[in-house]
């Protein structure tokens, strides 16, 4: 007889729903929330657990394994039967018995006088090299420690050791205003802020049943959509950098460059930080957007023409850096990553912040270097594209009333958006205007994963060029 | 010409940082400001460097690192706390798993992130600083 919290998930998956969140709360609670994605429906399944035990899914749904790793490390509970339960976000520097949302400390820990490396899991075996890489680079990136089995030039196994950059946030979200959420959110992460922003805004409207009106949604849409192009376009130019590509990598750099003086004259932040708020957003002018989209197409085309046209650093993509369909969806793979392998998954199409605006989704099959860059260059032009749209109605559009949220706000709701990096969720609990739990599931969590099965087989010096290509966030997953 | 003595290497550590500084720092490099011309420059190796340079609130598993790179530069050299959380006045600064900026900064540069021709700026200052008396910290 299986459990019914296994038999109940293991059904969700094999329904081909989408997990958005598995999380716990302090008083033993497991819960997944799955999402449909012909229906837009949710679907919840809990688990009132037994003391500090759970029944482990990671040997059945492996996309969970981290999920229940940080449940282990930061609640205590654990996830009975799990294959590799070493810590995730947990380093020797925590103090023992130290579990920090089951703890809710007011006060930082005394760390211990450790290094902060964790075990690393590696081959053993003639010929076989150990190439630590990490925390610190030789480049400007974010910070992360990979240990890598060579067997010459070529990778055997890739072990990420993330959550160096682990600074607390669900925790120090916990008790907060409704007020003072919005500027820690807007910060998790700088290359996914607005939609962050959005999934806030978009909890808070749902649990005070506010209906935004359509003024407010084309405002947003026009955000997350010129996030998609700022964040597209840092990608974009990173990926030609990793081979070497140098002209393709600093006019795409101008582009952005470009990009972000117009967001800061439209919006008044070259990031888009604190531009989204429940009820509000940034007002534009419409006229602007379309000059401004009208103005980077005239940079964009010519760099399209520039890169789609070299043979050299096509062939250079190709092959390299491969992740499967079936892959993807083992892992639960999200954004360009699942895209360009063939998954066709986009939240947005099921929005009702898009509403007609019919978003389509870009899906190629290969799923190597080339495809990934491909997604991005076609998604970016459909985001200059969903902007115009955005803008053209904006224009015809009153004002809408400045609406703020209730004091005593209460309730929990799960919510979503399409980042630049694949579906981002919060799953967010409020008791009378303060914050309970907040977690956050952004797309990356899930395409880390993925990288360390991409990179074996592949020669070490490519690592650089795949990581690039996949692009995933440290922040956003570290917290 | 300019009164540009000599040249001002950097190491930089993220510590924690949202990305929005790292951003900013690479759009240096790009043809915009183009910092490589007046004589600062990334490096690889904390062994080339004459400056540290911190991003990010200073989270716990990143604070010997950052420590262990300070040590491996060789002196007369700086600190730099680049944006609000490395300056300790950042968002998360009361967050659990960070130590609340980069401490013992000799020079400080606001904002969340930094606008990069500000930050140009600062650092072009500094290195007047650095250049006119290398035991003089930039803070002084």
């Amino acid at each position: 007889m299986v459990n019914p919290w296994i038999r109940q998930n293991v059904a969700m998956k094999e329904a081909h729903a989408e997990l958005l969140t598995l999380t716990a709360t302090r008083d033993h609670r497991l819960q997944a929330t799955w999402l449909h994605p012909r229906s837009g429906c949710q679907e919840q399944v809990t688990l009132e657990a037994s003391q500090e035990y759970f029944p482990s899914l990671t040997p059945m749904l492996p996309e969970v394994a981290w999920d229940e790793r940080e449940i282990h490390d930061v609640f205590g509970y654990i996830p009975n039967g799990h294959p590799d339960l070493r810590p995730l976000l947990r380093t020797p520097r925590w103090p023992d018995n130290f579990r920090p949302l089951r703890d809710r400390p007011s006060a930082r820990p005394a760390w211990r006088d450790a290094e902060p490396d964790n075990p690393a899991l590696t081959v053993e075996g003639e010929g076989v090299t150990i190439m630590k890489v990490g925390p610190t680079h030789a480049g400007v990136i974010e910070s992360g420690h990979f240990v890598f089995s060579l067997m010459g030039e070529n990778v055997l196994h890739m072990d990420a050791h993330l959550f160096q950059n682990h600074r607390g946030v669900e925790s120090l979200l916990e008790g907060q205003t409704v007020d003072a959420v919005g500027a820690i959110v807007t910060r998790i992460c700088a290359a996914d802020t607005v939609s962050h922003q959005t999934n806030w805004a978009l909890a808070v409207e749902a649990l005070a049943g506010y209906d935004s009106g359509a003024g407010l949604t084309l405002g947003r849409i026009v955000l997350l959509e010129s996030e998609r192009v700022l964040s597209h376009l840092n990608d974009l130019a990173q990926i030609p950098a990793g081979v070497g590509f140098q002209v393709a990598h600093q006019q795409a750099l101008a582009i952005k460059e470009a990009w972000q003086r117009s967001l800061q004259r439209l919006y008044g932040h070259r990031f888009l930080f604190d531009t989204v708020r429940p009820g509000w957003v940034v007002p534009v002018d419409p006229e602007d957007l379309l000059r401004l989209v009208h103005a980077i197409r005239r940079q964009w085309t010519p760099w399209r023409r520039l890169v789609e046209g070299h043979h050299g650093f096509n062939d250079r993509m190709a092959g390299v850096g491969v992740t499967t369909l079936a892959e993807v969806i083992r892992f639960g793979g999200q954004g360009v990553v699942s895209r360009s392998a063939g998954k066709v998954f986009d939240a947005r199409t099921l929005l009702p912040l898009y509403q007609d605006l019919r978003p389509v989704p870009v899906v190629e099959s290969d799923g190597d270097v080339r495809a990934r860059f491909s997604v991005r260059v076609q998604e970016l032009e459909e985001s200059l594209r969903l902007i115009e749209q955005a803008a053209a109605r904006l224009r015809a559009m009153p004002r809408d009333a400045r609406w703020c949220p209730p004091d005593a706000v209460s309730g929990q709701v799960v919510v979503y958006t399409e980042s630049p990096h694949g579906l981002n969720v919060h799953d967010v609990a409020v008791v009378r205007g303060r914050v309970l739990r907040y977690h956050i599931r952004a797309g990356t969590y899930r395409n880390w994963p993925l990288l360390a099965h991409a990179v074996p087989g592949n020669a070490v010096a490519d690592f650089p060029l795949i990581n690039k290509s996949f692009e995933l966030c440290y922040s956003c997953t570290d917290r | 010409m300019s009164n540009i003595r000599h040249s001002l290497q950097i190491r930089h550590v993220d510590a924690g940082s949202c990305n929005g500084c790292e951003q900013e720092l690479t759009a240096l490099t790009s043809r915009a400001y183009d910092f490589q011309q007046v004589g600062l420059d990334w490096v690889a190796s904390p062994r080339h460097a004459d400056a540290l340079l911190v991003t990010g609130p200073l989270s716990d598993a990143m604070a010997r690192p950052v420590e262990r790179v300070w040590a491996a530069i060789p002196a007369p050299k700086w600190r730099i706390a680049f944006g609000d959380c490395a300056a300790g006045c950042g968002v998360f600064q009361s967050a659990y798993a960070t130590h609340g900026g980069f401490p013992k900064a000799d020079l400080v540069i606001r904002g969340c992130p930094p606008e990069p021709g500000a930050a140009l700026q600062q650092l072009r200052d500094a290195m007047r600083w650095t250049a006119i008396d290398p035991n003089r910290q930039v803070g002084d």
